[in-house]
């Protein structure tokens, strides 16, 4: 290439001097940009420069000081990275839950090391999936504030903490030695077949030592009144399922009766309609208060407690037993009359349990089973059920022990009889005297904060272990995360102490091992968390439980000559979600509502409307005197003595309750020795959440007995508020919210609702074209995914298992009594009832629930009024939330005919904009428990896939789209169309009765479309005839009743 | 040919006293010239008081959440959208008042326009203040406003009332604010020219825009009325047509009614004269401007009260017979047992409206007690009491109890927080109104010359002869002359 040179003119060319000293001076002057003083941009008070960077500065200092400050979090990822371990794809574990006697299969979902939900195990034989509300709530215990994270030695009263547990296990160890009284172990009923074998092999080294075992409910009667009709104390299986009659004297079998979940789904199984040959069991209830079993019978007569036993020997004697029937009033002559010709019809397929623990009664209920034919049908003994083995007169036996000062030691696991045994007094005195008492209770309780030395034991998802609910049933328990706290379970103790090197961990996996052959058969199970058929426990052959009738005679003159009740009696009976109080520190269950009255937070005395009428002038059965009581939180509270104890309670009128009978939950007013230490030993929030009314329980001589036929009352002028999430209690004979009808007239006229239905909607040419001809807008097609849930009202039994696994799914807040009294609680799923029937009248009242959630519209009116479309309509028919977009003007629930919309009112999670605002007084103050909840430790609960609210917002039930959301894609990922198994609401799965069938409407072949297909005649949408096209289905409530029955032939 | 003549006989004279052009001005800008009095400052003391209260009350709202009002699952509006809707009833007269009655030629308007349109936007401002702090997340309320925005864009939702709302207000406001401030104009300027402060001199001169009288102004200054005044008619009826939209639109038995827009406006204009009278009474008295607002006023003013107070009756009884003949049995519990039935939590309420709206107003037929000022007043903070019932019955005794009967809610009562706020906003209400007395002519000083001539007691002096004439002796002669 040439070196060309190029140039602009001679000057350039030659370089000439001229040219050079020009072009070297070319600007003469600065560039004008100098400031005003003359000086150069760079000298002036504000150069550019610094003129930029004050902008800079002030504009990144205005934004960070206007920006909300972030607080640092840490996030440690894994150093090593578990194999099979997805960041955000969650594990499940088989395990099962345990609370007292109680075991129940459940798989645990664990996500990023964390356990945040339980769901039921559809293995399981005894539940196939089913779940309670106590057992989705216990997740929440697992991060329970209030938990013990540390051993501790009792020092006046005051824990001091025992740094390790070596020098726990020391401590302990001198204690024991040298000591010549006895050691007893006192626990609940032990299901475990490992702990019975680590219980039994360490007692044995200590001579006259003991094992109680000690339940708060106890069915001590009943497991008497059997060594004395079958020669077994033991309890036998029920078949619910199997009986066509089903009687009930007092057992709440549905809700909290020995085996709720299994009894619930069985007896549910003879009660679902099949519409082309409709037919159903019938079910009888005698109680002395409203239950929720009682509420679900078709025949229901209510008695007073004193009646009890007069309608047990009644009933055997219209059954041809070998008794006089004794007086009656002659309602409940009639009802037991009418049981006893039903039960005689269905010889063989009748089913007769009580509820009472006096041996008499269940002797003469075992004689009534078997004038009905019922033992080796409904009742059979191939499987016994294992989950109450406690007998009161072992306890009361080692109460005196202890007081007579014979023992030594006192090893106390998870039991609370401080609390919940009528016998507290003795046997706290009884404690003192005891040289060595240990407590391996998980918080500092009532009985262990009176013991000397507590080592907590591990929640029931930290730690190994078996269950067997019924002989040949058992459950495998895994842990699911590594110990929170300082903990070990009470049998590694045991071992411990009594000189054992090996560890109770290692004794399980070589006790299963070996039972079940292989490793590999050992890793299956703990797959399936159930083993099937390999009994620890032997069978009882039915040869060896021959009836003997030897007690009857004994039995009937015991009852006869029991004294008349007094003006006033009084039950205690257990909530569905309380039971006796284990775990009373349970926001979740707290604000469940209780089934009967809708109340939460707090127990109180049911009482019949007409004692609300004598007492305080109020006739409910007056339209406006109800309206105005009712709208009201103040309750009027009365004062009740009994047995030596006596309680100030507030009293609710609940329709179908007996007149002069006050029925009061127990598992509430938990209360350490100091009260003011509640909160921190028991917990934040079971601070004053009601009362204990365990003291009024007593003994009769051999059991504990939860009624007292004599209680003196005595107003009060106080009032008392209690929260309820419903005040009232009729559906006003809206049929288009519930619709119930009679087997008899279903079988008359099956297509009564569908021909109601089709009336309402013949001006828009029938149910066919309704949707389309109902509106002035276009229809859309909806291809695709549409979904749809369909409720049996007639199979769910409102046990609430639902609501608490919405809660747990959807991250639902909590809001305390504070709240719940001012009408804000968050429940996205609720049960409501309601009843029908005379007021005065108890035995004329029925009841019937009504789960009720979004009803996911197709032509939803929350959708419309949205200034901003914060709720809109999906593809997949789903009404769906926008939380960030929501400004919260509360016209979609203004604007929802279900009122199924819930605000965020305040800031329940702390997860507000706002910070620190939740420590308003006065107004919206909020309690505790709400707090409780936003601790760091609770918070662990929460589901990663939900979103938490903040307030000012709206929420509802989403149909679990994060459920939905997870099964499609994994229909997709295996590339296959979606199937049912893939998706279960939260809901869906946690109902024990599978009330709820959930899916693809637009699949003919999904459940949901089979079920609406097959139940075409009952099947109804709530308010249909707003044309909101819910895309919810409710199937009509059936009732069975004896009269309607009659009526037929 | 009487009825040629200008004075009609039978009705007085709307300006009374013998006022020349000039007194006009005097007794209508002398207030705002001289020191507020003692009695100005204790009632603005006292409004700004209020003020305070509700801002500090709207604070806690904000901070802690809509919990800190006694609403609930089930009534989610209650105190929030009664006070604005009443506030929105409240400011219907001023707009009606100066377009309506302008566009229909009714001179009388002149006297209480002013204060009336000034009323109107106070009000609107005071409504527009619950819509926006009822919000849950009122720091989003932004996303109210169609504008192209970096969230997809986003859109609000068209379909829904509440949007129909923000640009039916934000409209009525708009043109309201420029149809009073048009009318201001021509008395800025006099104020301006009659000012001796440096201040007065700057402040009146930037507002009156340089406003010099010429015709070519006073033109175009009648025209723009005129064409405002078009604009804001349908406004009057559009504003709370919309505003019963909110309800009449939902699916809530009590709200889902077609009689809704026209009961809405008519129970809007009865409460918005209502407060006009409340108003006027006092400042009449207070500025000793009896003699611009006469009797006169006050008693055309009850003709429309014991008017719009009939028709709303009738709506309300039309309600109570369509609850009863039409049928439904969600819309029957709602009149029937949520409202009619007095022992119900919520029947007071309901009668309560009754009494003040429809019955009471009734004493207006007599002439006597509608010229009567104790009475007029009395009865004009009845109608108001009247129709923030009537608001507080259709809202909360409709949504307390409807369509699933385990929803129905507890009694609902007002926490001290909703309370505030609604004082507050009569803070807001009263703290501009003091202002706008203190530094704006309560009555259109301009307007009431121009009607002088017509409608003023001075124009009698000067009539000529055949105007004096009686009506009979003017035929007579005018017969004989032809």
């Amino acid at each position: 290439m040439s070196e060309k040179k190029y140039w602009k003119s001679f000057g350039e060319l030659n370089l000439t001097e001229s040219y050079v000293k020009d072009t070297e001076s070319e600007f003469r002057e600065e560039l004008p940009t100098e400031g005003a003083d003359g000086n150069g941009l760079l000298d002036g008070k504000t150069p550019r420069r610094d003129f930029l960077k004050y902008l800079g500065f002030s504009t990144a200092a205005a934004t960070l000081a206007a920006s909300c400050e972030m607080p640092v979090r840490k996030v440690i990822p894994y150093l090593n990275k578990p194999e099979n371990m997805v960041p955000g794809v969650a594990d499940y574990y088989a395990t099962t839950f345990t609370s007292g006697g109680d075991t129940i299969s459940i798989v645990a979902k664990v996500r990023d090391g964390r356990p945040i939900k339980l769901e039921g195990n559809e293995l399981s034989p005894i539940t196939k999936g089913g779940t309670s509300a106590r057992v989705q709530a216990s997740i929440l215990d697992l991060y329970d504030t209030a938990r013990l994270r540390y051993p501790v030695q009792m020092n006046q009263g005051v824990p001091q903490q025992v740094t390790s547990l070596e020098a726990f296990d020391k401590l302990v160890m001198d204690s024991m030695a040298g000591q010549q009284g006895i050691i007893v172990l006192l626990t609940p009923t032990i299901t475990s077949v490992t702990t019975k074998q680590v219980i039994a092999d360490c007692l044995s080294k200590y001579q006259g030592s003991r094992h109680v075992q000690y339940d708060a409910d106890s069915f001590s009667g009943m497991l008497q009144a059997n060594e004395a009709s079958y020669g077994h104390r033991a309890i036998p299986s029920y078949h619910f399922d199997e009986a066509k009659v089903i009687v009930s004297l007092g057992a709440d079998f549905l809700g909290t009766w020995l085996s709720p979940i299994e009894y619930s789904r069985q007896y549910v199984q003879g009660r679902k309609i099949d519409e082309k040959a409709p037919a159903m069991n019938r079910h009888y209830q005698f109680e002395s208060m409203l239950s929720l079993t009682g509420s679900n019978a078709d025949e229901r007569v209510s008695h007073k407690p004193s009646e009890t036993a007069a309608v047990a020997l009644a009933l055997l004697a219209a059954l041809g037993g070998s008794t006089n029937a004794p007086a009656l009033p002659e309602k409940l002559k009639a009802g037991v009359a009418k049981a006893a010709k039903d039960l005689k019809k269905n010889r063989g397929k009748a089913l007769v349990v009580s509820g009472s623990n006096n041996v008499h009664v269940q002797t003469i209920v075992n004689a009534i089973n078997e004038a009905v034919g019922a033992n080796g049908t409904t009742i059979t003994w191939d499987a016994l059920n294992l989950t109450r083995q406690g007998i009161d007169a072992d306890f009361t036996m080692l109460v005196s022990d202890m007081n007579a000062g014979k023992v030594s030691t006192l090893l106390l696991v998870d039991v609370n009889p401080v609390y919940d045994h009528p016998a507290s007094k003795q046997f706290k005195a009884g404690l003192a005297k005891v040289k060595t008492t240990v407590s391996f209770s998980g918080r500092l309780d009532e009985t262990t904060e009176q013991c000397k030395y507590v080592l907590p034991s591990p929640h029931f998802l930290e730690r190994w272990g078996d269950a067997e609910a019924k002989t040949g049933h058992i459950s495998l328990q895994q842990p699911v995360i590594a110990p929170l706290f300082l903990t070990r379970p009470f049998e590694d103790s045991l071992l411990i102490w009594s000189g054992n090197k090996s560890t109770y961990d290692d004794l399980f996996k070589t006790y299963w091992t070996t039972k079940l052959g292989s490793q590999e058969g050992y890793e299956k199970a703990l797959q399936d968390g159930v083993i099937e058929r390999v009994s620890a426990t032997a069978p009882i052959t039915s040869a060896s439980t021959a009836y003997s009738a030897a007690f009857v005679t004994a039995a009937v003159s015991e009852l006869s000559s029991l004294k008349k009740g007094g003006k006033y009696e009084l039950v205690i009976y257990q909530q569905v979600s309380m039971g006796v109080g284990a775990q009373s520190n349970n926001p979740w269950l707290l604000e469940l509502p209780d089934p009967i009255t809708r109340a939460t937070w707090d127990n109180f005395a049911m009482v019949s409307p007409n004692f609300i009428k004598e007492q305080y002038g109020l006739d409910l059965n007056d339209r406006n005197q109800a309206d105005n009581f009712e709208s009201h939180p103040e309750r009027q509270v009365v004062k009740l003595k009994a047995n030596g104890f006596e309680t100030s309670i507030p009293v609710m009128a609940v329709p179908g309750m007996p007149d002069g009978v006050f029925a009061i939950a127990v598992g509430y007013g938990r209360q350490s020795a100091d009260a003011n230490n509640t909160g921190n030993y028991i917990g934040r929030a079971a601070v004053d959440a009601g009362k204990n009314v365990f003291p009024f329980a007593w003994n009769n001589g051999t059991t504990i007995e939860w009624m007292v036929t004599d209680v003196s009352m005595e107003k009060t002028d106080d009032v008392y508020k209690v929260a309820q999430v419903q005040i009232h209690g009729s559906y006003e004979g809206r049929t288009s919210v519930i619709k119930e009808l009679t087997l008899a007239d279903f079988e008359k006229a099956p297509n009564e609702i569908m021909e109601d239905r089709e009336k309402e909607a013949a001006k828009f040419g029938g149910l066919e074209n309704y949707e389309k001809e109902g509106t002035l807008y276009p229809y859309y097609d909806k291809p695709g995914i549409h979904w749809g849930m369909s409720i049996d009202l007639n199979s769910c039994v409102g046990c609430g298992a639902c609501v608490v696994a919405c809660h747990a799914e959807n991250n639902v807040s909590i809001v305390g009594k504070n709240e719940v009294l001012r009408y804000h609680d968050m429940h996205w799923m609720r049960i409501d009832r309601y009843f029908t029937g005379n007021l005065a009248d108890a035995d004329s009242i029925q009841t019937v629930f009504q789960p009720m959630l979004c009803q996911h519209c197709d032509n939803a009116p929350c959708e419309n009024v949205c200034p901003v479309s914060a709720t809109n309509h999906s593809s997949e028919g789903m009404n769906q939330m926008v939380y960030n977009r929501c400004i919260g003007t509360r016209y979609c629930a203004n604007n929802c005919p279900f009122k199924v919309r819930r605000f965020n009112w305040e800031d329940y999670t702390g997860a507000d904009s706002f910070p620190n605002n939740q420590d308003e007084k006065g107004v919206g103050e909020l309690n505790d428990a709400v707090l409780m909840m936003n601790d760091d430790l609770t918070r662990m609960v929460l589901n990663p896939d939900v979103t938490v609210r903040s307030r000012g917002v709206m929420e509802k039930c989403s149909f679990c789209a994060q459920r939905l959301q997870d099964g499609k894609l994994k229909a997709k990922k295996e590339n296959r169309v979606l199937e049912d198994s893939d998706i279960k609401t939260s809901c869906q799965q946690s109902c024990p009765t599978e009330a709820i069938v959930f899916g693809n409407i637009n699949n003919s072949k999904s459940a949901i479309s089979k079920s609406r297909m097959g139940n075409e005649h009952r099947l109804y949408h709530v308010l249909e005839e707003l044309h909101v096209l819910p895309n919810i289905t409710y199937l009509a409530k059936v009732r069975n009743p004896e009269s309607e029955a009659k009526e037929k032939v | 040919m009487a009825s040629l003549k200008y004075e009609s006989q039978a009705r007085a004279p709307l300006v009374s006293g013998d006022k020349s052009y000039h007194q006009i001005s005097e007794d209508i800008v002398r207030p705002i010239e001289n020191r507020p009095s003692k009695l100005w400052w204790i009632g603005f003391l006292i409004a700004i008081a209020l003020l305070c209260f509700g801002i500090f009350s709207v604070t806690r709202e904000v901070i802690y959440g809509t919990g800190q009002w006694n609403l609930n699952k089930t009534i989610g509006w209650a105190w929030d959208i009664t006070n604005f809707v009443w506030w929105i009833g409240i400011g219907h007269a001023g707009t009606l008042i100066s377009a309506i009655l302008l566009l229909f030629r009714q001179q009388w308007r002149t006297g209480v326009n002013r204060a009336a349109e000034a009323m109107t936007i106070f009000a609107v401002m005071c409504a527009g203040q619950f819509p926006i702090w009822h919000m849950g997340r009122v720091w989003m309320a932004f996303f109210t406003l169609p504008y192209p925005n970096t969230r997809g864009p986003l859109w609000p939702n068209f379909n829904s009332p509440l949007l129909w709302d923000v640009f039916a207000i934000s409209t009525y406001f708009t043109v309201s604010l420029l149809f009073w401030y048009c009318g201001l104009l021509p008395d800025l300027a006099t104020i301006r020219d009659r000012a001796k402060l440096k201040w007065r001199k700057f402040f009146y001169g930037m507002a009156s825009f340089g406003w010099s009288g010429s015709t070519k102004h006073w033109q175009r200054h009648e025209a723009l009325s005129l064409v405002l005044a078009g604009l804001s008619t349908p406004l009057v009826l559009s504003v709370h047509t919309i505003v019963s939209f909110d309800f009449a639109t939902s699916v809530v038995p009590g709200w889902h009614t077609t009689i809704f827009p026209p009961y809405f406006v008519a129970g809007a204009v009865f409460s918005g004269f209502a407060m006009v009278q409340s108003l006027l009474i006092i400042t009449r008295k207070v500025l000793k401007l009896e003699e611009y607002i006469t009797l006169e006023h006050i008693d055309v003013m009850n003709k429309i009260i014991v008017l719009t107070g009939s028709i709303v009756g009738i709506a309300y009884l039309t309600e109570l017979f369509i609850a009863w003949y039409g049928q439904n049995q969600y819309e029957n519990f709602a009149f029937m047992q949520n409202r009619a039935n007095i022992l119900s939590p919520y029947g007071w309420a309901y009668y309560i409206m009754m009494g003040c709206n429809v019955i009471s107003p009734q004493i207006f037929w007599f002439r006597k007690l509608r010229r009567n000022l104790t009475v007029t007043f009395f009865m004009s903070v009845i109608v108001n009491i009247g129709m923030w019932f009537e608001r507080f019955v259709i809202i909360v005794t409709s949504v307390y109890r409807e369509y699933i009967p385990s929803g129905w809610s507890t009694y609902y009562t007002p926490t001290i927080w909703e309370i505030g706020f609604y004082l507050g906003t009569f803070g807001l209400f009263f703290t501009c109104y003091f202002l706008f007395a203190k530094f704006f002519p309560v009555i259109a000083v301009a307007e009431i010359k121009h009607i002088l001539k017509k409608a003023g007691e001075n124009y009698k002096e000067k009539m000529g002869p055949e105007e004096a004439e009686t009506n009979e002796k003017f035929a007579h002669e005018f017969a004989h002359a032809h």
